[in-house]
């Protein structure tokens, strides 16, 4: 009964999980394509994991159906009782998982936790040892085999969990927020490794985060979640560049959101005229049709051009001046007032404006997005 | 399979935990033939009743009142020299700290007696020497609050610890960087802080005093000083036996004590502001200077009163034909010990105290496991009841629900009455809660996670079970049967009512050895008791060090 399309790994639809009566995930439907590294991301409580564990089988849903490899693992009992409930056991579904806690079992040693998954599978023993040498090579940790694992550090044990998890070749594996136990700088390491692993045994992988940065450099595709629905599916670069909503503005990057209305009758060519709150007048970038209700314009900070005052004159250009300079090393953000309130500017750290100076404010319009009303 | 099991289990607790309940609650209301079931005369004299005891009650009130007053002030003493000042051995004494509370009120009382006697207490004989009357009576009402103090208020200490401990320091210490001296911050930050701590233990000890029993029984009956508990248990042994009126009586204390125990639970978990996060800290140490050999000498005074002074008083007694501190006439026998191991009655209620605890122990773990599994885990529906259920002797004082237990299963048609069988399913169902409360730690400690990860690398629900849950709980698993093994050797309350001349267990034939026989005798029995005790809690603190750290005094296990 299931629609195994064009090399679909994971299959999503409708998903309904509840926990009492209140929805955790609503209605949520998509897929994952073979070697895919899909992300989801969100606020805490926007249902991600939830979804994800719903994949592992370790969250029962009320509505919906998860294929994987063809193979439905779980189907809600259909309105006609031809399509009966199916609900495959974890152990059954062949999925691998990371756990944010990592859920290194403490009474094992390090060789032990990568080698269960391959007991399990009753693998003859030099199998096991040669594959769990292998996974523990690809972390970096086989100096460390025979260590108990309540002798290992935070970031090691995220090794353990991330070659437990590999080791059996697994064709899915699911990382529940797997870095946000680690400082900044491993993590931003690790993220490294991980996509190069991925890469390297081609696995397809489901990756729950709430770090948007995170999520923009390791993905293939990222999915944004709010309230147990889905906000938006693309590539990383269409989030960050065409957010469809003032969620994924915001929560995406750093935005600066304009409020207004399109001009009636000016849409041309791909853009129209947005006047703002504050009697300016921008032209941005219309990426299709208008819906009529479009009352925000969201515009990047790194998007946005300053310039010693006098020197503009392109299409949106305005007069600001220079509250406040932050420097953060690889950008330094300004914070500009000009006409329509404030903005929120990331230059890279050769340009630098003094505090109080007057700028030219300028910014292309193909990156002013419009977003409708919600 | 939780499904089917849920009801199944549901069943057997509510029988074993309600059906004695039903029984005091009918009987209290009879006002007829005590020993008709079901009663055919109904009415509310057993409580009206209750008022001509006026005196009793008084007796009541006056000795909880002692005896919380004291405890809480060694509590917090103690509590506070340990937790916030540096002084040299903490770790020590913390675990001897705990060990009147394993020594049982019942041989602190038989120790006391023997110390503080009138005439023949080892305190009056030597002051004696020195040309004096009688120095202490222990035969009082302060006497009787002093015992149960010393070691009924070892749960004081632990719980006002538990508050001064979760206390984090950063916010003492952000006191201190705004300016505000050492006394300021103890006035207007620590103390508020920990205050519901405190006044949360106390209503719990006051609770707890109220339904003592072993030393206002040892101490106070002697005398014809009676409390509610002894009471009771005087109402049973009347002719006619006062069974409604008993009835009546306990169930009085059970109402009472399960409103200070709610009242407790409700201070601490409204006043609680940031202190109780579940979060250990080890708030910084005070320097105390020179002033810290005062504060070790008063913890030591504390182990030498509650742990060495007895102790020492049933060695020496129980070696001696006649009890004295005057070497020179004493005359040293092993006697006693040959007595009290005799095959005769005594030497097998020591028997069956051990073959008792240990068969207990050993059904209650796997029972207790699946219980902990079906509440905090399986989430099956019917979970929160079972755990009120299961938890609900822990409310009952343990003489009351002897009391239940005594008619429910007099009046069933199994003849089990008077063996060994009664006491074995009397224990069962009030070590539940013991059992319920170590487990349920040890399995709220383990990561949901650890269990779902052996599921998705691929393993059956058994094999996880098998390699990694069962595994991980086995300290805890450990720590629940050595608990429950000690509970069962000391276990009175409920024996005293349940014991047949067939099937004798030690605490109640200690108590009648002392009433009816020597001092001596009843010391070589209560030592021997102690001995086992001890032995069972040091194979418990080596075993489990993290686990059983003062569980079963939180857990308020009453004897």
């Amino acid at each position: 009964m299931s629609t195994s399309g064009g090399g679909m790994m994971i299959e999503v639809s409708d998903l309904e999980i509840r926990y009492g009566e209140v929805p955790a995930v609503n209605g949520v439907s998509f897929g994952v394509v073979r070697g895919e590294l899909l992300t989801l991301l969100g606020p805490s409580g926007c249902g991600k994991t939830t979804t994800l564990r719903a994949i592992a089988g370790l969250e029962q849903p009320c509505g919906g159906s998860i294929v994987l490899a063809g193979e439905t693992v779980y189907s809600s009992p259909g309105k006609n009782a031809a399509s009966p409930r199916r609900n495959v056991a974890t152990e059954k579904r062949g999925v691998s998982m990371v756990f944010q806690s990592y859920a290194i079992w403490p009474h094992m040693s390090v060789f032990e936790n990568v080698a269960y998954g391959l007991r399990v599978r009753k693998l003859p023993r030099a199998e096991i040892q040669r594959q769990v040498e292998r996974a523990l090579t690809l972390v970096q940790m086989t100096a460390y085999a025979g260590r108990s694992a309540a002798q290992l550090s935070g970031g090691q044990q995220q090794r353990v969990a991330v070659a437990r998890a590999i080791a059996f070749s697994p064709n899915v594996v699911l990382f529940d927020e797997p870095l946000s136990n680690l400082d900044a700088k491993l993590r931003a390491e690790m993220r490294v490794e991980l996509r190069e692993l991925q890469h390297r045994l081609s696995f397809t992988a489901v990756y729950v985060t709430h770090d948007q940065e995170e999520a923009l450099a390791i993905s293939d595709r990222v999915i944004v979640m709010n309230g147990g629905r889905i906000e938006q599916i693309g590539t990383p670069q269409d989030i960050y560049d065409r957010p469809r909503n003032r969620f994924v503005a915001d929560f995406v990057g750093a935005a600066n959101l304009i409020a207004g209305s399109v001009r009636p009758g000016s849409a041309s060519d791909g853009s129209a005229v947005f006047d703002t709150a504050t009697g300016l007048a921008l032209r941005v970038s219309t990426n299709g049709a208008l819906h009529g209700d479009e009352d925000t314009v969201a515009l990047r900070a790194s998007y946005i051009h300053l310039a010693a005052a006098g020197t503009g004159g392109a299409t949106n250009a305005a007069r600001g001046r220079i509250q406040r300079r932050l420097f953060h090393g690889d950008f330094i953000e300004y914070v500009v007032s000009w006409q329509a309130g404030q903005l929120i500017v990331r230059r890279p750290p050769t340009e630098i404006l003094a505090e109080g100076s007057e700028v030219a404010v300028s910014f292309a319009p193909e990156h002013c997005v419009l977003l409708q009303r919600t | 399979m939780k499904y089917l099991l849920t009801p199944f289990v549901l069943l057997i607790c509510g029988s074993l935990v309600l059906y004695p309940v039903v029984f005091l609650v009918t009987e209290s209301f009879n006002v007829g033939d005590p020993g008709q079931f079901p009663p055919v005369l109904l009415g509310l004299d057993n409580y009206t009743n209750l008022y001509d005891d006026a005196r009793i009650l008084g007796n009541t009130a006056l000795v909880a009142c002692l005896a919380t007053i004291m405890a809480v002030l060694f509590g917090f003493t103690l509590a506070w020299i340990l937790t916030r000042t540096a002084i040299p051995g903490r770790a020590v004494l913390e675990r001897l700290l705990e060990l009147p509370y394993y020594m049982t009120p019942l041989v602190g009382a038989l120790a006391w007696g023997v110390l503080a006697g009138p005439k023949t207490g080892l305190i009056n004989q030597l002051w004696r020497l020195t040309g004096g009357g009688d120095l202490v009576d222990i035969y009082t009402p302060y006497g009787i609050a002093w015992v149960m103090a010393l070691f009924e208020g070892t749960v004081a200490f632990v719980m006002i610890s538990a508050a001064m401990k979760s206390m984090d320091p950063a916010l003492e210490e952000s006191s201190r960087v705004l300016g505000a001296g050492k006394l300021h911050t103890a006035l207007r930050i620590t103390l508020p802080m920990v205050a519901p701590g405190i006044v949360s233990a106390t209503i719990f000890v006051f609770a707890e005093m109220l339904g003592s029993f072993a030393a206002a029984f040892v101490l106070g009956v002697p005398g014809r000083f009676y409390v509610v508990t002894t009471a009771i248990w005087q109402a049973t042994l009347s002719y006619p036996p006062e069974y409604g009126r008993a009835a009546a009586m306990g169930l009085s204390l059970f109402l009472v004590m399960l409103v200070m125990l709610g009242l407790s639970r409700l201070i601490l978990r409204r006043g609680n502001y940031a202190t109780i996060t579940g979060k250990a800290f080890r708030p910084r140490a005070l320097e105390v200077g020179r002033l810290r050999w005062l504060l070790l000498a008063i913890c030591w005074a504390y182990v030498g009163l509650s742990v060495v002074l007895p102790l020492g008083a049933l060695l020496l007694t129980s070696f001696q034909r006649f009890a004295t501190v005057i070497l020179a006439q004493s005359i040293f026998t092993l006697a006693n010990y040959q007595t009290a191991l005799q095959m005769g009655a005594l030497g097998s209620a020591l028997e069956n105290s051990l073959v008792l605890g240990l068969v207990v122990a050993t059904v209650a773990v796997p029972l207790v496991s699946i219980l902990v599994w079906i509440v905090y885990r399986a989430n099956a529906p019917g979970g929160r009841l079972l755990e009120s259920l299961v938890m609900f002797p822990q409310a009952v004082p343990r003489l009351v629900f002897g009391l239940g237990l005594l008619w429910a299963w007099l009046y069933i048609p199994i003849p089990i009455y008077g063996t060994l069988w009664l006491l074995g399913i009397a224990y069962l169902t009030v070590f539940l809660p013991l059992g319920m409360r170590t487990m349920a730690g040890v399995v709220l400690q383990v990561d949901r996670g650890l269990e779902e990860c052996a599921r998705v690398c691929g393993a059956s629900w058994l094999h996880q079970m098998r390699t990694v849950t069962l595994p991980l709980l086995r300290p805890g698993m450990v720590a629940a049967w050595l608990l429950i093994f000690i509970a069962g050797v000391r276990e009175l309350g409920v024996s005293v009512f349940l014991m047949g001349p067939n099937a004798k267990v030690i605490a109640p034939s200690i108590v009648n050895s002392w009433l009816t026989s020597s001092s001596e005798l009843s010391a070589a029995m209560a030592l021997l008791q102690t001995v086992t005790v001890f032995i069972a809690v040091a194979l418990l603190f080596a075993v489990v060090r993290s686990v059983a750290r003062g569980i079963a005094v939180r857990a308020g296990e009453p004897l």
